[in-house]
């Protein structure tokens, strides 16, 4: 039997929670709504739905190159960043070396610096050294500041690694690099997948770094930002919505794909 | 030494099998140490491991075993000695070049495999085709009596006395001269402990592998072992049959880590082997070498009640304070104005006993054990 304060508790919560959750997606509701309207400005509430701005935004040329420029960036930006972050992430939480603390230390430096700040930085050093701001820059700057958090997601995962599995392999016969292919990347993979979601979400979503370092080219979240400081039109909130929404579906295919990967070990 | 004697042999039970060792050594230690620092964990061990020998190396923690075995494996070298293996100096020779293999105390299974990858592991790094890496796997899971039915299971949805199989398995599928053990049994159960000593020993007369088992309970060494090793601080502070280590201690250190004993400090004076209360021990069988100070040491299970009418070499009076019961045995502690005895009889041997009665208790001469400080 549940008591009255507990059913008071319950009924509390439950309103708590439905208040978050409407605080977190309601505005997101609206931008959505936003890109369905017929007309050409901005106004809220919608007078007239129509598909007619999305047939445009997917139509248009130059949201093709936004589009090719952003996915061309996130997946390198996704490639690099495992690849450095694996080895890192070893680093960060597998062994113990010398320097290793101040190391840990350094490495999340980056995470805390204000994005437009670093961004800014980055910029001037580009400059000092002659090259020229372009999409390619914009990659080096993501992956300033995405190594980090794909280190620390792999990291985790390192932690609740077993040393003594690449000891006993080592003992049964096994080369460095064997072990690497049969134990340790495998067990590993959960965390790598999700460090690899994580880096081509944040770089696809990334605007401070890329306003300041991609130069003439220019990717989704800039020209999103670029449209509403001086010509709105409702192509704004539908790849708005649009971005979000394949982001969403990455994230969830993702998600699947671990979770079909579990079942499918759990069930032998 | 010249201590045995038919009484103390016959208290003995005799563990069955260390017949059939040969008496070539596989595995050699000589002058071993190994230094952390300021810290000599092995301190200068020297052991012959001969072919097809099940020796146990015995201690309490911190005693040194684990960085033994590491070395034994190749996980850690040697600061100084020398291992050889088959006349072979091995101590910087890493593990994945080594004919030995180790079985982790955590078993180290590879929870993303299957219990036939698991066994498989070796036989792949060898580059043995799938076909013939099958049909050896079954084989083993035969030996180690793991139903065939598990050869594609998650090794993780296995119990804890089916891991301890695959690891086996695995173990033996890399085929090696000397297999080392790290207490892999302490996690388990009483009872299954006991059931896989036993088919542990069996696997190895079976096999006719050298197995080398790291524990600190002498009671699982002594059931499998053709010899024990007692390490004490880096040290090994005996090795020998489980009956020598039982029967002959050399040292205090020794005889205690068997269990509780009865122990009396003792000096030699004119009229013999006194206590320090004035008391005269009769004793037999004093080590050579031993003189001055000594300790007698008599096990609970030798120590009995002297009813009246009957003798013994060396009696007591006191009262009992409490028992204790062992099972098919009780176990009475016995107060002697200071001081205190164990007593072990079996419930037949002292129907009627309890605390507070008054007894008599006593040993033979023989029955008693004297080392030397």
């Amino acid at each position: 039997m549940e008591t009255r304060s507990q059913i008071r508790a319950r009924f509390f919560v439950r309103i708590w929670t439905a208040f978050v959750l409407v605080a977190i997606y309601l505005p997101i509701l609206c931008g959505a709504l936003a890109g369905l309207t017929k007309g050409r400005y901005f106004a809220f509430p919608v007078k007239m739905f129509s598909g007619e701005w999305w047939g445009k935004t997917l139509e248009s040329f130059e949201i093709q190159t936004l589009v090719q420029n952003s996915l061309l960036i996130a997946f390198i930006v996704t490639l690099v960043s495992v690849f450095l972050a694996f080895f890192g992430a070893l680093a960060f939480a597998r062994y113990d070396w010398k320097g290793r603390r101040l190391y840990q230390k350094a490495i999340l430096l980056p995470v805390f610096f204000p994005q437009p700040v670093l961004g800014l930085a980055l910029l001037l050093w580009f400059n000092a050294l002659g090259i020229n701001p372009s999409w390619q820059t914009a990659v080096v700057a993501h992956l300033v500041w995405i190594v980090p958090v794909v280190t620390l997601v792999i990291a985790i995962q390192v932690y609740s690694f077993d040393p003594t599995l690449e000891e006993a392999a080592r003992d049964l016969g096994a080369s460095r690099w064997f072990i690497l292919r049969e134990v340790t990347l495998p067990i590993l993979w959960p965390g790598i997948w999700s460090g690899a979601l994580f880096a081509f979400l944040l770089s696809w979503g990334n605007f401070p770094l890329s306003l300041y370092t991609a130069g003439v080219d220019s990717t989704i979240p800039k020209w999103l930002y670029s449209k509403m400081v001086a010509g709105y039109t409702p192509m704004v909130p539908a790849l708005g919505t649009m971005s979000t929404l394949s982001a969403a579906a990455l994230l969830l295919t993702g998600g699947l794909i671990g979770i079909l990967v579990r079942r499918r070990r759990e069930q032998a | 030494m010249t201590l045995a004697t038919a009484a103390a042999i016959e208290a003995t039970p005799v563990p069955e099998g260390a017949g059939h060792v040969a008496t070539k050594p596989v595995l050699q230690l000589v002058g071993v140490k190994k230094v952390f620092g300021e810290f000599a964990a092995v301190d200068g061990i020297n052991v012959d491991f001969k072919e097809g020998e099940f020796v146990s190396i015995v201690g309490p923690s911190g005693s040194g075993k684990t960085t033994l075995l590491r070395m034994l494996a190749g996980m850690e070298s040697p600061s100084e000695g020398y291992i050889t293996l088959r006349g072979n100096l091995i101590n910087d020779v890493p593990a994945d070049q080594r004919p030995t293999c180790l079985v982790f105390q955590s078993l180290a299974l590879f929870p993303h495999k299957t219990v036939g990858e698991n066994i498989e592991f070796p036989l792949k790094v060898r580059k043995m085709p799938p076909a013939e890496r099958k049909e050896r796997a079954l084989e083993l899971m035969r030996m180690v009596r793991l139903p065939e039915s598990y050869y594609g299971k998650n090794v993780m949805r296995c119990s804890g006395g089916e891991k301890q199989r695959v690891a086996l398995a695995r173990a033996f599928a890399y085929d090696p001269d000397v297999l080392f053990f790290d207490e892999p049994l302490s996690a388990l159960d009483y009872k299954l402990k006991k059931a896989l000593e036993k088919e542990l020993k069996d696997l190895h007369r079976e096999s006719g592998k050298t197995f080398v088992y790291i524990t600190h309970s002498l009671e699982e060494a002594m059931v499998m072992s053709d010899r024990v090793g007692v390490m004490s601080r880096g040290r090994i502070a005996q090795i020998g049959t489980p009956e020598e280590i039982y029967t002959k201690p050399v040292n205090r250190f020794v005889a205690e880590f068997f269990g509780e004993v009865n122990s009396f400090e003792v000096t030699e004076r004119v009229g013999g082997w006194t206590t320090a209360d004035g008391t005269v021990l009769t004793v037999s069988g004093v080590p050579d070498g031993v003189s001055g100070k000594a300790t007698v040491i008599v096990r609970p299970e030798t120590m009995r009640f002297v009813p009246a009418g009957s003798s013994a070499d060396n009696t007591i009076s006191g009262v009992i304070y409490n028992e204790y019961s062992l099972g098919s045995r009780m176990q009475y502690q016995v107060h002697a104005g200071e001081r205190i005895f164990l007593v072990e009889a079996s419930r037949t041997a002292s129907g009627g006993l309890s605390a507070g009665d008054a007894v008599t208790i006593g040993w033979d001469a023989a029955d008693a054990i004297v080392v030397g400080d």
